[in-house]
C-alpha cells in the first residue's frame, strides 16, 4: 500500500524541445520565444522567471495548447499538446471563476464535462473544497469571495479533473503580499498531496525559490532559457528559510540574472540616456526641463 | 421532535467553524486570505422594521402622490374650463368621465377579451423573437462563419421599422392574426439579437480559456459558458425588446386589427367614445409595465449571482 503512495508519479512529464513561437504575419512577425528547450519531470515543481514580455506566458500557452509553435515540439508523456485538455489544469492570473456558478458548481464544472453524475461530482467537489478549507463557502458566488479565496477555488477547480500537470500563469500576481505567502503554502501542500507536476510562471524571485525544485530564467524578448537553477532547499520549506545562506545565495544569483535581462528588455534608450543620464545638468525646473 | 433533529443534521455547518483553512500553515494568523464577513441575521422585530421602512419611504411616497396629483388636477381643470390655447381640451374627456367609463368597462367581457388578445399576441411574438434572437445571437457572436452569412442580411433589414412591414405582412401571412404577431415579433427580434451578439462578444476570454482547459466541448462552451456569461446583456435586450414589441403591436392593431387593446383605442376614436381612448392608453401603459416587470423578475430568478446581498459591495 505504502509502496504505491511513495512511488513518484510517472505521468505529467513535459518536454519542450527547440520551441520557437512567432506572432504576426510573415513580414512583421515578432519572435516571442526562441529556441527554448526545457523539461518538467513527473511530480516536479518548476518555475519560469523572467522580465515582463519575455514570452514566458507564451511558452505556458503552448504547453496548455492555446498557441501553436512555429518550430519545435511540446509534448506531455510523449503526446503533442496541440489543444487544451483537462489533463493539463490551468490557473490564470486574472480571476477566471464562472461568476454565475457557486463555488462548488465551479469546482464541479470539469467533472461535468467528463460526464460524471451529479452526486459523484458533488462528493468530489466537497472533498476538495474541504481540503482547501473552503467548504463553508461552497454555496457562495465568486463575487462574494476575497481575491485569495477566488484563486484558491481556481486551483481546486483545476485539480478537480485530476490533471497530470498544473499550469500556473502568475496566479498570485494580483494578490497582496501577505495573502501571497499563505497561498504559496497552500499550493505547496496541495502539490505534495496530489503529487502532480507543476509549471509555474512568476516574476517574483522569492516566490520561485520558495516553491520550486528548479527555476528556469528566461532572457528578454525573444525569450530564451538563460539559466537553469536547481533549488536544493529542503522541504517542507518555511518562511524563516529566507534568511539562510543557501537561500540568499540563490536569491542573489537569480537577481543578478534577472536584472541583466530587465535592463535589456527596457531597450537601448535606457542604457544610453537613462543610466548614463545621471550627469545631465538639471535646472531649477527639474526633470520637466529635459522633456 | 424527531423531524427537528433530522433537520438539524441537514443544516450546513456554521460558517465560522470552517473559517480556518485546514491546509494553510498560516505563519501569521492575521494573514488569512479571506476577509468576507458573513451576512448577519436581522433580529429586529417586524414592527420596528415596518416603522423604519415607512420613515424612509414616506417622503418619496408623498412626492409621488403630489406629482401625479398635480397632473390629474391640471387635467381636471383644463377639461372643466375647456382650455383652448394652441393645444385644445375642448374634446378631451375629463378625469371623472374616464373614471365612470372605466367602471362600466370593468364589467364588459369584450374589454377583457381585447386585453387577452393583445397579451396573447405579445406573448407569441415575443417568445418566438426570444428563441430566434438568442439562438442566432449566440451563433453570430461566437462563430465567424455564421456572422459572415447572417449579419449582412440582418443589418439590411434592421433599419426598417416593424410598422413599415404592415402592408407586406398582411400579404405575406395567411391571417390578420399571424401578421400582427409577425409585426410584434419583428419589433422585439432585433433588440434581442443585437444585445445577445454584444453579450457574446463581451464574454471575458479568460472564462473561455478556463472552460477549454476543463475539457469542455464546443456545444458545452456555448451552452454552459457563453450563454450564462451573456445572460445579463440578453436580459437588457429582452427588456428593450418588450418595449418595442408593445409599440409595434399597438400600431399594428390600430392599422389592421380586429380586437386587441390598440384596436379598442382606435375604435373609440372612430366611435367618438373619447373617454375610452384614455382608458385604452392607460391599460396599454399598465400592461406594458407588467410585462417589463415580469421580465425583470425572470431575470432575477435566472441570475441569482447578480442579485446577491453582497454583490458589488465586497469585491
Amino acid at each position: 500500500m505504502t509502496q504505491v503512495d511513495d512511488k513518484p508519479n510517472a505521468t505529467g512529464h513535459i518536454l519542450v524541445d527547440h520551441l520557437r513561437v512567432c506572432f504576426g504575419s510573415k513580414a512583421a512577425a515578432v519572435e516571442a520565444v526562441s529556441d527554448v528547450s526545457m523539461e518538467v519531470k513527473p511530480g516536479e515543481f518548476i518555475s519560469i522567471i523572467g522580465p515582463s514580455g519575455c514570452g514566458k506566458s507564451t511558452l505556458l500557452n503552448v504547453v496548455a495548447g492555446f498557441v501553436k509553435p512555429n518550430e519545435g515540439t511540446v509534448t506531455m508523456d510523449g503526446k503533442a499538446t496541440d489543444k487544451p485538455s483537462a489533463d493539463r489544469g490551468m490557473v490564470f492570473q486574472q480571476y477566471s471563476l464562472f461568476p454565475w456558478l457557486t463555488v462548488r458548481k465551479n469546482v464541479e464544472f470539469g467533472l461535468k464535462q467528463k460526464g460524471l453524475v451529479a452526486n459523484h461530482r458533488e462528493e468530489a467537489a466537497r472533498t476538495l473544497l474541504g481540503l482547501a478549507g473552503l467548504l463553508a463557502f461552497e454555496n457562495h458566488y465568486p463575487d462574494q469571495l476575497s481575491g485569495g479565496m477566488k484563486q484558491r477555488v481556481g486551483i481546486v477547480r483545476a485539480l478537480a479533473t485530476s490533471p497530470q500537470v498544473l499550469l500556473m500563469d502568475e496566479p498570485f500576481g494580483a494578490l497582496d503580499a501577505q495573502t501571497r505567502v499563505v497561498m504559496q503554502q497552500i499550493l505547496t501542500n496541495m502539490w505534495q498531496r496530489f503529487r502532480i507536476s507543476v509549471l509555474f510562471i512568476t516574476h517574483d524571485i522569492d516566490e520561485s525559490i520558495f516553491l520550486s525544485d528548479r527555476v528556469y530564467v528566461m532572457t528578454a524578448r525573444p525569450g530564451r532559457i538563460k539559466a537553469e537553477i536547481p533549488i536544493s532547499l529542503p522541504r517542507p520549506r518555511t518562511p524563516d528559510m529566507a534568511s539562510s545562506p543557501e537561500y540568499l545565495r540563490i536569491k542573489q544569483q537569480l537577481r543578478d540574472l534577472i536584472t541583466e535581462e530587465s535592463l535589456k528588455a527596457m531597450g537601448g534608450e535606457l542604457k544610453d540616456s537613462g543610466l548614463a543620464g545621471f550627469d545631465v545638468e538639471v535646472g531649477p525646473k527639474g526633470v520637466a526641463e529635459l522633456i | 421532535m424527531r423531524t427537528a433533529t433530522s433537520l438539524n443534521l441537514v443544516v450546513p455547518q456554521p460558517a465560522d467553524a470552517a473559517e480556518e483553512p485546514s491546509l494553510a500553515l498560516a505563519p501569521n494568523p492575521g494573514a488569512t486570505p479571506h476577509g468576507v464577513p458573513l451576512p448577519v441575521q436581522q433580529t429586529e422585530p417586524p414592527i420596528r422594521r415596518v416603522e423604519a421602512w415607512l420613515r424612509s419611504a414616506l417622503p418619496k411616497l408623498l412626492m409621488t402622490t403630489l406629482s401625479l396629483g398635480l397632473f390629474v388636477a391640471f387635467w381636471y381643470f383644463a377639461t372643466k374650463y375647456k382650455l383652448d390655447f394652441y393645444i385644445r381640451f375642448t374634446n378631451i374627456p375629463s378625469p371623472g368621465e374616464v373614471w365612470d367609463n372605466a367602471a362600466r368597462l370593468a364589467q364588459s367581457e369584450k374589454f377583457y377579451n381585447n386585453m387577452y388578445v393583445s397579451l396573447r399576441r405579445i406573448l407569441l411574438g415575443f417568445s418566438v423573437a426570444t428563441v430566434f434572437g438568442v439562438a442566432l445571437g449566440l451563433l453570430i457572436g461566437q462563430y465567424r462563419g455564421a456572422k459572415a452569412l447572417l449579419f449582412p442580411l440582418f443589418e439590411t433589414l434592421r433599419p426598417i421599422p416593424a410598422i413599415a412591414w404592415v402592408p407586406m405582412a398582411i400579404m405575406l401571412w395567411p391571417t390578420n392574426e399571424t401578421s400582427i404577431v409577425f409585426i410584434t415579433f419583428l419589433g422585439s427580434f432585433f433588440p434581442i439579437l443585437l444585445n445577445t451578439i454584444h453579450g457574446v462578444n463581451s464574454v471575458d476570454p479568460v472564462l473561455l480559456r478556463a472552460a477549454r482547459c476543463l475539457g469542455t466541448t464546443e456545444y458545452g462552451l456555448l451552452r454552459q459558458v457563453v450563454l450564462p456569461a451573456a445572460l445579463p446583456q440578453i436580459f437588457t435586450g429582452l427588456a428593450i425588446g418588450m418595449g418595442v414589441a408593445w409599440v409595434s403591436l399597438i400600431a399594428a392593431e390600430m392599422i389592421s386589427g380586429q380586437f386587441g387593446i390598440g384596436y379598442f383605442t382606435w375604435e373609440a376614436y372612430s366611435l367618438i367614445e373619447y373617454a375610452d381612448i384614455a382608458i385604452g392608453m392607460i391599460v396599454i401603459g399598465v400592461l406594458g409595465l407588467l410585462c417589463s416587470g415580469a421580465i425583470r423578475i425572470m431575470g432575477n430568478m435566472l441570475m441569482p449571482w447578480m442579485a446577491g446581498p453582497t454583490h458589488g459591495g465586497q469585491k
